[in-house]
């Protein structure tokens, strides 16, 4: 028989506590100075302290933050006009550890975080209190939820490519090649991503404007093996299909072996994003048609530089800044 | 008792057949059920495509079975299957390796994984639980460095591995089918195999036997490590490219397909082919659910269902056994 | 038959208990009466745990009824039995090693104030309780991982004890208890039954119970044979109604006289490893059998274990044969390499690989025996051909080789684990409690085994066990060790029980007080 009295006040106890921390949580972000500043107070920087920047990206382990890591951390050396604290998390999919990173770089006393969130609507919250703090965020890459800032009333604004053209753009390419009707299927990355949503939109756009036949779409999270199973499988179960659009070179990547493999290279052509390194080898050698270049050593460096112009303007009202995006294929390699 | 569990029985042929059954019928279930929901299901090609796949997670689980037989448990498998490849990877093309020095190679970083592994495990008396969680994130750290985070591409030197055939049946398929028969005959007719499995039942008692467990457990382990360097060989040439993020979560999928074949976490008993069933099971119906064009969460839902009725299922069947 | 005029405590008429293939308890009636200690005895397997269990609640008969004073009684549950009064203390130790001794004893009812434990009238709770099974002096706060095993089933028993209860189910209480421990207990079931409680006494050790019992009821087979008056009543009664057959011929045959004595084995001199033992030194010739006697903490399986490789011992030095050169042995490898073999007292957890085959179990230590062909190669037919042969020869009984060792009576086993030191061909065989959790019947094959192996064999056999009629029974020569010294030898003929009670107690000082009752316990 369990008695609730013997755990009763072990529960209240508990409850004490677990109320207290989430308090302590709240407002346990109070800035401190790390060691190689200068020995100037966070968040009031004065003339001759250079600004700190946080660069928080996703995976440092997927070769596109790598790109862009290196490229502004190029900018920074370069330019010397601020000290740049750059952040990546171990997994894709790991929110958490992403929400963790904003509050240490706002508890660091950073004066801008520029992000490439990995979810689009959960980090929303710690940003908030980020600029309450009157920290200055900046979003890159993956667009923050529109309609949830909107309700919320913030103002952060997106740099980066518009993904959803940029995936019309591979796609139209692409798809030119087929004669219309022929039957495409879409692979996806993350559900919860905002980028690749909008890839998979510009997918879908492109098919409509071919006048294709789209038979699936389904994930492979963003990953090569992943996408090479699930291609191996759709090609058994559409004989016909003649064109794969994948969401990230990764995954296009996973797709070209798994049609080399199903010996239908010369019959289903492949799409990406991304434009990674050993995707480029593969577009050269004609197995994969085509890929978007959204200039990623370039796009941290565009956050950075519109993070500093509204750190010298304290009056400039943030828009957001749409980078280009370049189709790349065989042709413009050369 | 169950005849799994007694190694010398199972010579005995028609009582294998019916070791097997239980699982047979789940796999031949799963098919006939995709067979109704999907009309391309049932079609060579798919057999073709799931046999391509496979032999990746075969060689893992003929790993991590062994592992588990022993009563230790290896969760670096994954991320040591992705630093593996990346070792491939870079050495044949940065380093410029012909494809045997390269496999070589990563089968070497492979057993030197599970060497160091395997030996902190033994020196200093760890659950493996721990040194291996340990291992799963060094050895995922050094796939990052060794890549420099980046994806690379092999091309032609790796696939051609792959695209070898017997009969029309993938040459690496039939190659990780032998290997299971290999281990299972290493497991159940030789010493070795039989002290593998005794000090998984009861360490004490071995080692009260005369018979030091230490210098096996390394030896799984190191026997894990090359298993997987050898994995990661076969998941590169299936994809032309290494991939520094190969094989994340790897380790659940192979501890799943070693349970559903009837291994025990416990230690001291396991079966190979059991375990090669176990991975069919989880490919076709991975197999099945990408056809039937399933949205993920439905995927995944019913992937978990499937692993625990399977597991459910064995259980019933060894206790109505057992009596 | 017990004639009383009173209404039992409890009552069991014609109680059923089946189970896949087995009649577990076949028109079984029993009785307890207020103010009786009451011995329930028999073989393992005769059905006196599914009875205590079914009193209990654990377990739910087939058929027939059961009362309490008088009145239907049908528990579902042990927390339902135990509101009516009706208490069992497990033969399997139950204390939480990661608590205290105060919280083990209450842990279904630990003392609260303000909703936090209230420490200090558990103390003086925990105190009371240890104080009856006269434990006083013992810190209620230590830890239970610190206490030895004998120390558990005393704090096992008091938190029974600490309970209001009518009717105490003990079962095998005694099975790890000290000699002047046991004495404790029995003082507390005799003021136990003075107050009208009725408790039934379940062991194995035959003195005990004619020392402790008002009644004795015998059970085998799932049948009740006989419930006899315990005043009068003589050994080998008993054991005839338990065994079915006449046990005392064969006992008397071992004690035979048998001078097979040959050259020396092994000789033992100052062996050392703290805190259990500190100075053990004996000799062990071919061809004889020698015991180990001592109480419970005289390190003489530290000292067996030292001997064989198990634990490394900090001093001493251990010679085999004739030879002037000690041999180290810092392994059980290295021990078996030198044909020494441990039988441990716990089979199950450091003897045997229970799910697996008999042959499996027999072959371990040897495998090379099978090998063929190939290098590490078995030979199933070799193997299930060696493994048969062996196991004939010690009379396993079993439904096939290949049947899963963990289905065997614990005689059965204990010959596997035999079987496996004599495949592997060892010469002196040590046996840690040979007979622990062994029936009557078994046993005494199990004694005609051990000394076949000293005598026609020639092996070398050192015996370690807490049952001094066993001693005495097999052994050519007993050894006693008193908190870690050897301190006396007596051969045969020589050794009476209160001499080997005197040497035993020698160094444990603290413990004099109770040297005469501790040999008035023993005969």
């Amino acid at each position: 028989m369990v008695n609730l009295r013997h755990y009763s006040f072990g529960l209240i106890l508990l409850a004490f506590f677990g109320t207290s921390f989430l308090f302590v949580g709240c407002d346990g972000s109070s800035p401190s100075v790390s060691g190689d500043t200068a020995a100037s107070p966070a968040g009031s920087p004065d003339a001759t302290a250079k600004p700190r920047i946080a660069l928080v990206m996703k995976s440092l382990a997927n070769e596109f933050f790598q790109t862009m890591e290196s490229g502004a951390k190029r900018h920074q050396e370069e330019s010397k006009s601020y000290e740049l604290l750059s952040n990546g998390i171990k997994d894709e999919k790991d929110v958490t550890r992403q929400i963790d990173l904003v509050e240490q770089m706002a508890a660091q006393g950073v004066d801008a975080i520029v992000i490439a969130p990995a979810d689009s609507k959960a980090l929303i919250p710690v940003l908030e209190k980020v600029r309450k703090q009157n920290i200055i965020v900046v979003n890159i890459d993956n667009r923050l939820d529109e309609a949830i800032l909107k309700e919320k009333g913030l103002c952060i604004p997106f740099v980066g490519p518009n993904n959803r053209t940029g995936a019309e753009a591979v796609g139209n390419y692409v798809l030119d090649k087929l004669s219309s009707g022929s039957e495409v299927v879409i692979v996806e990355g993350v559900p919860n991503a905002y980028n690749g949503e909008q890839r998979k939109l510009g997918f879908e756009d492109a098919i409509k404007n071919r006048g294709m036949n789209l038979v699936a779409s389904q994930t492979a999270n963003w990953e090569m093996s992943e996408a090479n199973t699930l291609v191996g499988s759709m090609l058994v179960a559409h004989p016909n299909l003649k064109c794969v659009l994948a969401a990230n070179d990764n995954m296009a990547l996973g797709a070209v072996s798994a049609i080399a493999a199903a010996g239908k290279s010369a019959d289903v052509i492949v799409g990406g994003f991304d434009n990674i390194s050993a995707a480029q080898n593969l577009v050269k050698e004609g197995k994969l048609a085509a890929t978007a270049d959204q200039y990623g050593d370039k796009l941290a460096v565009f956050g950075i530089e519109y993070a500093q112009k509204l750190l010298a303007d304290k009056n400039a009202a943030p828009a957001d800044l749409e980078t280009t995006v370049s189709l790349v294929t065989a042709d413009s390699l050369k | 008792m169950s005849k799994l569990s007694l190694p010398v029985s199972v010579g005995a042929r028609g009582s294998v057949l019916k070791d097997y059954a239980g699982l047979l019928v789940a796999l031949l279930l799963i098919v006939v059920v995709f067979a109704m929901i999907a009309p391309s299901f049932l079609s060579t090609a798919t057999f073709v495509t799931v046999a391509n796949q496979v032999p990746t997670a075969i060689l893992i689980a003929i790993a991590m079975t062994f592992v588990l037989i022993t009563g230790e448990i290896d969760l670096s498998v994954g991320s040591v299957l992705g630093l593996c490849g990346a070792v491939l990877g870079v050495s044949m093309t940065k380093l410029g390796l012909g494809l045997i020095p390269a496999a070589i190679l990563s089968i070497l970083t492979g057993a030197v994984c599970g060497l160091i592994t395997g030996f902190i495990v033994v020196r200093w008396k760890l659950p493996s639980f721990i040194v291996t969680l340990g291992m799963l994130e060094a050895a995922r750290g050094s796939a990052y460095l060794v890549t420099n985070s980046r994806t690379v591409y092999i091309g032609e030197p790796i696939v051609c591995v792959s695209n070898a055939s017997v009969f029309g049946v993938s040459a690496v398929f039939i190659f990780a089918l032998l290997l299971v028969f290999i281990a299972q005959i290493v497991l159940t007719r030789t010493v070795f195999g039989r002290r593998l499995i005794a000090v998984g039942t009861n360490e004490e008692a071995v080692r009260l036997s005369g018979i030091d467990p230490r210098p096996l457990k390394l030896a799984v382990f190191v026997i894990s490590g090359a298993l997987v360097g050898l994995a990661s060989i076969v998941l590169c040439s299936r994809l032309g490219a290494a991939d520094p993020n190969a094989g994340n979560g790897f380790e659940l999928t192979a501890i799943a397909a070693a349970v559903i074949g009837g291994t025990s976490l416990s230690g001291g008993r396991g079966n190979l082919i059991s375990s090669f069933f176990g991975v069919l099971i989880i490919s076709v119906l991975s197999a099945g659910l990408a056809q039937a064009n399933a949205s993920e969460p439905t995927k995944r839902l019913i992937t978990g269902i499937v692993i625990v009725l399977a597991v459910i299922v064995d259980q019933i069947r060894r206790s109505r056994k057992d009596r | 038959m017990i004639s009383r005029s009173d209404t039992p405590l409890l009552e069991c008429r014609g109680l059923r208990k089946h189970y896949p293939g087995v009649k577990a308890l076949d028109d079984v009636s029993f009785s307890v009466y207020a103010g009786s200690v009451h011995a329930l005895v028999g073989e393992n397997g005769a059905g006196k745990s599914t009875l205590t269990r079914c009193l209990c609640g654990l377990e739910r008969p087939d058929g027939g009824s059961m009362l309490r004073d008088g009145a239907a009684y049908a528990p579902l549950s042990r927390s339902a039995s135990e509101a009516l009064g009706v208490r069992m203390v497990l033969q399997e130790l139950n204390i939480l090693d990661t608590l205290t001794v105060a919280e083990n004893l209450f842990f279904d009812r630990l003392p609260v104030k303000c909703g936090l434990i209230d420490r200090a009238t558990l103390r003086s709770m925990s105190v009371r309780a240890l104080e009856r099974v006269g434990l006083s002096g013992f810190d209620p706060d230590l830890l239970c991982s610190h206490l030895g095993v004998g120390q558990k089933q005393m704090v096992e028993i008091a938190a029974g004890l600490a309970r209001e209860c009518r009717v105490l189910v003990l079962d095998e209480p005694t099975a790890s208890l000290t000699q002047s421990e046991t004495v404790r207990l029995f003082e507390q079931i005799r003021q136990l039954r003075a107050d009208g409680m009725g408790i039934v006494y379940i062991s194995h050790r035959m003195e005990e119970i004619l020392q402790i019992a008002d009644y004795v009821s015998v059970m085998r087979d799932g049948h009740m044979i006989d419930t006899l008056e315990a005043n009068g009543l003589q050994l080998d009664s008993i054991i005839h109604l338990m065994v079915g057959r006449e046990l005392k011929g064969e006992m008397e045959d071992l004690r035979g006289a048998h001078d097979s004595r040959g050259r020396v084995a092994l000789r033992v001199e100052g062996l050392r490893h703290p805190p259990m033992v500190h100075d053990v030194s004996f000799d062990l010739h071919y061809g004889e059998i020698v015991g180990l006697a001592g109480l419970v903490g005289a390190g003489r399986t530290e000292s067996v274990r030292c001997l064989f490789g198990a634990d490394r011992p900090t001093g001493g030095n251990i010679y085999l044969g004739e030879s002037t050169v000690p041999i180290r042995i810092k392994s059980p490898r290295q021990a078996v390499s030198h044909g020494i073999a441990l039988i441990p007292e716990d089979r199950k957890s450091q003897g045997l690989l229970l799910p697996l085959a008999i042959c499996a179990n027999i072959t371990l230590a040897h495998m090379r025996s099978v090998v063929s062909g190939l290098p590490g190669w078995i030979s199933p037919n070799r193997e299930r051909h060696v493994a048969t042969d062996y196991a004939q020869r010690l009379g396993v009984k079993c439904s096939g080789i290949e049947q899963a060792v963990g289905h065997l009576s614990g005689g059965n086993q204990q010959k596997t684990i035999i079987a496996r030191w004599l495949l592997r061909d060892c010469n002196i065989l040590i046996f840690d409690e040979p007979t622990r959790g062994i029936d009557m019947g078994a046993r005494v094959e199990i004694y005609k085994l051990i000394r076949h192996l000293a005598t026609v064999d020639g092996k070398a056999v050192l015996i370690v066990s807490s049952d001094m009629m066993e001693l005495s029974m097999i052994c050519d020569r007993i050894v006693v060790l008193s908190a870690g010294y050897s301190v006396a030898e007596f051969a045969r003929g020589e050794w009476t029980s209160e001499k080997i009670m005197e040497a035993a107690l020698l160094k444990h000082l603290g413990d004099k007080s109770s040297v005469v009752e501790g040999n008035t316990v023993n005969e």
